[in-house]
């Protein structure tokens, strides 16, 4: 099953501690670094620690991680892929 | 050396922190950064009046980063691993990181564990050296409850912090009288004392 965007959201708004911003005000296709939400290195690192603590998916690679951290849509996608493939 | 003039200051506790809004990555941070950023706050309309890459940053943190050292500890056996942005925090030093990238700030830097008298001497000796044309001088305390119970100390968290200009009037001025200076922080009440 896919995973909805909206849990994505949320599980990222709780690792991260993003305060004042809510599911619904992350856009599915904005940018997650930089000029979207703003996120930066430490946060992409915790981005990493959520995906192996929530979805068992292991990101050995930075650079193989890093066109899945574009928004949260790719990121869904990434999370759906590896798990087909497991 | 030439007297340097407080422009500003400004004092904050644990109360400030918990109901502060300061972005979206105000929550990530540990207790010190978000008192250091809280007390360094009210500055900003002084920051423009500088050009930032003049605008020294001095922090003593009296206790280092210890609350987040204790939690990094504590978090040794998390499943998955430990966490990434705690670990950034047991530098005392990500607390200036903070406040420089807030406020674009790009001059030098200097972060130890030390006192009160520290901050203001480092501060006053970055000006003298003409390294800088203004400085934040910070001052932390932050040690964890549990702690502050045991070794009876009177408060858990606290955060001041002066902006130094050359040029005054300001609040009073930094002279070399550092027991005055002292006891004027010392003395700073939690709200915002910016003229």
């Amino acid at each position: 099953m896919a995973i909805a965007t909206t849990e994505l959201k949320t599980k990222i708004i709780e690792s991260l501690n993003l305060q004042d911003i809510t599911p619904d005000q992350i856009e599915d296709e904005a940018p997650l670094f930089g000029a979207g939400l703003g996120l930066d290195s430490i946060d992409a690192l915790e981005l990493v620690v959520m995906l192996e603590k929530n979805y068992g998916i292991v990101i050995k690679d930075i650079e193989e991680g890093r066109p899945a951290f574009r928004s949260v849509r790719t990121l869904a996608d990434f999370i759906d892929a590896r798990r087909s493939s497991s | 050396m030439n007297n340097a003039f407080i422009l500003a200051a400004n004092s904050v506790t644990s109360a400030d922190a918990a109901h502060a809004r300061l972005g979206t990555r105000f929550g990530r941070m540990d207790l010190a950064s978000q008192l250091s950023l809280l007390a360094v706050e009210p500055f900003a309309p002084h920051f423009e009046t500088v050009a930032r890459d003049r605008i020294g940053i001095v922090l003593a943190a009296r206790a280092g980063s210890l609350p987040t050292d204790v939690a990094y500890w504590n978090a040794r056996n998390e499943p998955g691993g430990l966490s990434p942005t705690l670990f950034t925090y047991t530098l005392p030093s990500a607390a200036i990181g903070e406040i420089a990238i807030r406020h674009r700030l790009t001059g030098p830097n200097l972060c130890f564990v030390g006192g009160s008298d520290d901050v203001l001497t480092e501060a006053g000796e970055l000006l003298r050296a003409g390294e800088a044309d203004a400085c934040l001088a910070i001052f932390t305390h932050v040690i964890s409850p549990a702690l502050t119970e045991k070794i009876s100390l009177p408060e858990a968290a606290r955060s001041w912090a002066v902006f130094i200009g050359r040029n005054g009037p300001g609040l009073a001025v930094l002279g070399e009288n550092r027991r005055d200076m002292e006891s004027f922080c010392a003395n700073l009440r939690p709200q915002n004392l910016t003229k």
